[in-house]
């Protein structure tokens, strides 16, 4: 038997064995079945072991369908009762003994191997059903739970991919939004420009009328100068004849003139005076 | 056939050919490797989430010199894993409880730890001879102490192993041979003797696992002193 039939065989059968029930299958399938994939490229169409076949022609690595990939796995385990006796044992019988059939052969080759002590019953029979019943119990309690948990590590692998692929192609459809709104708002580039144009004008127009302004200040300053300059001028000159009156006058004032009016003012004061007297007596 | 109750530890052999070899080897068949696949079925995830995590657990505290004995450390343990539990069936031969197997993994492997331990520092691993804070006088004594306990390690992981599992066979056999006999004539004993047999193998599983994972940690330690 060469090393790379051994492996599909124990390989193929792993895919079949997907719980703890069936490990030790495995060991008797290599020795059941090893002769019959000797033969099997031989007789590459027998359908005796379907996949096994299949697989086990594969095995040479001589023709192109080596390189073809590989069939997917079955998602369950193969069938068993009492999780030893594979379902296809039962199915094998059927035909001849019916369903009855495989429990007598069970029963008949119990009996046979006690009766004629084949099988002695001794204290290694009293220490195979404790740990048979524990191993069952084990198996009955715990096993749901842990084929539970193994399901959820490979799932959780599964979904660290499927988010890979969620996560890209959210960014992807993200990616085409953005794209569609930057295409709307270009369609709005003529209000932009608008707008724009509308600044530009409002710019201009502020500065020209600050220009305008600043040049009527600098008009009216000049022509308000010329208004003092003239205004000045009619107040001195005012001023001035005013001086030269006076200073005329003062001067025209002689001495006698200047005694006779003080004359007559003491006079004038001495009257007042009688006047003023005689009405505060009365 | 009459079953002898140290007939289980002798060392079989049909025509000439050492059993003991196909029961070391046939272990090895019960591990699939992985396919190339990218989701196995639940025995090679359940496998390789066990191994991952043993690894993990084993090489946390040794440095990174010592992660050159992950693969070697964990293949022992699942092997004695393997070994422990497969011989707890009827009917079975336990490799581990032959003294002679159990001294053949623990001496080389001991060996290796101090010589590296020896030939890259060697200052360390003799350092290793004297605990801290030991009072001046007890100096010497304290020495001769822990080289002594220094070469005892070895005897010490190899007769551990094979004692736990050879006087834990010897009492499985031993109770149901009780249970056995008594179930003639007295079967309500022998049905208390039989729940003490399946707490017994309770008992034994345990047994097997921690035997093993005491034997690879163990190891490890010494190698964490010496590396």
């Amino acid at each position: 038997m060469k090393r790379g039939e051994m492996v599909f065989i124990k390989e193929d059968t792993i895919c079949m064995c997907c719980n703890f029930k069936e490990i030790f299958y495995v060991v008797l399938a290599i020795h059941f079945f090893d002769f019959r994939i000797r033969a099997a490229s031989a007789f590459k169409g027998s359908s005796a072991l379907g996949a096994g076949v299949l697989h086990a022609s594969r095995s040479l690595h001589t023709s192109q369908q080596s390189l073809a990939p590989l069939p997917p796995l079955p998602e369950k385990g193969g069938k068993v009762r009492y999780g030893l006796i594979p379902e296809e044992f039962f199915q094998f019988l059927y035909p001849k003994t019916g369903v009855t059939g495989p429990y007598m052969l069970g029963t008949g080759l119990l009996t046979y191997l006690l009766s004629k002590e084949i099988y002695v019953i001794n204290h290694e029979t009293v220490a195979a059903a404790s740990i048979g019943i524990i191993i069952i119990y084990g198996i009955k309690k715990y096993g749901p739970s842990v084929a539970a948990f193994i399901d959820k590590l490979n799932e959780e692998k599964v979904a660290k991919a499927q988010e890979v692929k969620d996560t890209a192609m959210k960014c992807l459809d993200q990616a085409v939004q953005n794209e569609k709104k930057e295409q709307w708002r270009v369609d709005g580039r003529h209000m932009l420009f608008d707008a724009k144009r509308n600044n530009v004008a409002m710019l201009l127009e502020i500065n020209f009328r600050e220009r305008l302004h600043m040049v009527t200040n600098e008009v009216k300053k000049r022509l308000d100068y010329q208004i003092d300059v003239q205004n000045l001028k009619k107040r001195m000159e005012q001023e001035h004849m005013i001086n030269w009156v006076e200073k005329n006058v003062v001067r025209s004032i002689t001495p006698q003139q200047e005694k006779e009016s003080i004359a007559k003012c003491i006079s004038d004061l001495k009257i007042l005076a009688k006047a003023t007297q005689a009405r505060a007596t009365v | 056939m009459m079953l002898n109750f140290f007939d289980q530890f002798a060392s079989q052999s049909l025509l000439g050919i050492p059993l003991i070899a196909i029961a070391m080897l046939v272990p090895w068949l019960l591990f699939p490797s992985p396919y190339k696949r990218w989701l196995n079925n639940r025995l090679i995830t359940f496998q390789y989430w066990f191994i991952s995590r043993a690894t993990n657990q084993l090489m946390l505290p040794l440095n990174i010199n010592a992660h050159k004995w992950a693969l070697i450390l964990v293949a022992l343990l699942l092997f004695l894993i393997t070994l422990n539990l497969l011989g707890l069936l009827p009917y079975t031969f336990t490799p581990t409880t032959q003294l002679s197997m159990n001294m053949a993994l623990a001496v080389p492997l001991w060996l290796a730890t101090v010589l590296i331990g020896m030939r890259n520092q060697p200052t360390h691993s003799m350092a290793h001879l004297l605990p801290e804070g030991t009072p001046t006088l007890l100096i010497p004594i304290l020495i001769i102490i822990e080289t002594i306990s220094l070469f005892i390690r070895p005897l010490a992981l190899g007769v551990r192993l094979t004692a736990n599992l050879t006087a834990g066979h010897l009492l499985i056999q031993l109770i149901s041979t009780a249970t056995f006999v008594m179930l003639s004539f007295m079967p309500t004993i022998a049905m208390l003797t039989f729940i003490v047999l399946a707490l017994l193998t309770l008992l034994e599983i345990a047994v097997a696992m921690i035997q093993a994972y005491v034997f690879v940690l163990l190891l490890s330690l010494y190698l964490q002193e010496n590396v």
